[in-house]
């Protein structure tokens, strides 16, 4: 457990070294617990998510990552029972705490789902969609911002001709890069990936892979992923749950070659998960 | 298993497949007996006279139900008006901003409720509180009793149908960061909607047939309305006043009026078939 910790007090030590913002700490993570009515899905979990960098959050199913996900833009508040305890420190201030301004957390914020969420309206509108919200533009700058969020999303050569066609006409790879340009046509800070490549085939996970990494120099992503091989391939940190618990937090490279805990090495040669 | 008891069983394998075709076949039957009985005695009384002429007292020839036939649409259209905004708007906090919570569990369970009040009973109601105090039957009532019938199955299906759209969609919409209410209006009502105009469709084909309500809330009457707070003639209520007379050319306009009505919902029906097929095709 001594690698968390450990990093946690260099974390901390900045903290106290840069004043309210850390440099290259985006998110802190302090002491989360997480509650499904009485069940407990997190326990007192803390860890890192530096800046611009690639954090995969792994573990068998049902060890809370996908939860943990849904506590950096509080989507799980949709449900009346679910219940977040502890701090998220995003920009010096906790997200969790009440005065958030959501609609603000999430322009920052932004999520990407497990399955592809098109609305149904055009592709155009689909990315429009949140964008129209923060600013007031001209017609021309909305249009210049499609399309630059669309070739951010490695897309904008496939839908071109046809912005408004139904977006729900694309394949399912098509699709989820569809709502990284929505979600990226925010201008956000952070972007959550919640399994982005689980409903797809082989050739349109390799293509998701490709735009993560090249997004990671902009962008910080948090990916939650079963996949070892494709936390292995993408992410920079690796956050290892079980049971809800934070087993271990290091380097990606350190923990896919070198894993400390007894539990991660098991894991990783598939003796259980 | 000896060879008798398997020959026992294909004979009653066999009957009972075959009592399961015949009923289908009857009931199937039923409707086409109703049509064509419809369709023969009604067609002959379809004329120009009927769609434009006002109604003759009995023994004089000729005559039509255009104030009836007028005064059905705009009840129809009246009780639409005030029937689906509530409607809609019910369902939508039950589907939506209720959900889970007991209040949207009584509002459930009273829907259910008035759905299942005889229309006749609506009627009975409608008549006590409005008719009575306003001293006339009007047009107003009828429709207010027509609209309490649509009211829930608008509910119903309203609700039905926002609970069909996926919570990723909705969950999807609050990750941009736009507020609840407007991920109901933009993205979830979007899905929603040729599911919940079908149902629309629906409840007014319903209400298209309904009789009993309008007895004793907009009644009848020989000339046309266009006040809604006088007695206001339906081609639903003039059938039941002709059909029972003693005059054949009334009995005659009520076969017309019966044939009008059947096919105008039929139509509405089979056009709601049509949008249901396409909700079900995404």
């Amino acid at each position: 457990m001594d690698s968390i910790e450990g990093n946690i007090l260099s974390v901390e030590k900045e903290l106290i070294h840069s004043g309210e913002i850390v440099s290259n700490v985006e998110l802190m993570v302090k002491n989360l617990s997480f509650y499904y009515g009485k069940t407990v899905a997190l326990k007192n979990i803390s860890f890192p998510i530096y800046r611009e960098k690639v954090t995969a959050i792994i573990g068998p199913s049902g060890c809370g990552k996908s939860t943990l996900l849904r506590c950096f833009n509080r989507i799980f508040e949709l449900y009346k029972e679910q219940k977040a305890e502890g701090e998220i420190i995003f920009r010096g201030t906790n997200i969790l705490s009440r005065d958030v301004n959501l609609t603000m957390l999430r322009s920052k914020i932004g999520m990407i789902f497990q399955k592809p969420t098109p609305f149904p309206l055009s592709i155009y509108d689909n990315i429009a969609f949140g964008m129209k919200l923060y600013q007031k533009m001209s017609r021309s700058e909305i249009r210049e911002r499609i399309e630059v969020a669309l070739r951010k999303a490695a897309l904008w050569d496939e839908v071109k001709d046809k912005l408004l066609e139904p977006a729900t006409s694309l394949s399912g790879g098509q699709q989820q890069r569809l709502c990284i340009a929505r979600a990226i046509a925010i201008e956000p800070e952070v972007l959550l990936m919640d399994e982005p490549a689980s409903a797809l085939d082989p050739i349109a996970t390799a293509k998701i892979e490709e735009l993560i990494e090249e997004l990671s120099g902009k962008y910080t992503i948090v990916i939650v992923t079963h996949n070892m091989q494709q936390a292995a391939r993408v992410s920079d940190y690796t956050a290892f749950l079980y049971l809800g618990e934070l087993v271990e937090y290091s380097d990606t490279e350190k923990f896919f070659t070198n894993p400390k805990e007894k539990k991660s090495k098991e894991y990783l040669t598939g003796r259980f998960g | 298993m000896n060879k008798r008891h398997s020959i026992l069983r294909r004979i009653y394998d066999y009957t009972f497949k075959t009592f399961a075709t015949f009923f289908a076949f009857l009931a199937i039957f039923i409707l086409g007996a109703i049509l064509y009985e419809v369709l023969k005695r009604g067609s002959g009384a379809i004329n120009f006279s009927f769609f434009f002429h006002l109604p003759k007292p009995p023994g004089e020839a000729g005559g039509g139900i255009a104030n009836a036939i007028v005064g059905s649409f705009i009840v129809t259209f009246i009780a639409s008006m005030i029937g689906i905004p509530i409607g809609v708007m019910s369902g939508i906090y039950s589907a939506e901003f209720g959900r889970g919570t007991s209040f949207s569990r009584y509002l459930k369970f009273s829907t259910e409720i008035l759905s299942s009040v005889p229309s006749i009973v609506i009627g009975l109601f409608v008549y006590a509180v409005i008719v009575v105090p306003m001293k006339s039957f009007s047009t107003i009532a009828g429709a207010l009793a027509l609209s309490i019938i649509t009211i829930p199955l608008i509910h119903g299906v309203t609700e039905e149908m926002l609970l069909m759209v996926p919570n990723t969609l909705r969950e999807a919409g609050l990750a941009l960061g736009v507020s609840y209410p407007f991920v109901v209006r933009k993205i979830c009502l979007k899905s929603a909607k040729i599911g919940v105009i079908t149902g629309i469709l629906t409840a007014i084909a319903r209400i298209s047939g309904e009789t009993a309500p309008l007895l004793f809330t907009s009644l009848n009457s020989p000339f046309f309305n266009f006040s809604l707070l006088k007695p206001m003639p339906t081609a639903n209520v003039t059938i039941f006043n002709y059909a029972m007379s003693p005059y054949d050319d009334w009995r005659q306009i009520a076969w017309g009026a019966s044939f009008l009505i059947t096919v105008a919902i039929l139509l509405l029906t089979i056009l709601s078939r049509i949008l249901f097929k396409r909700v079900k095709n995404g």
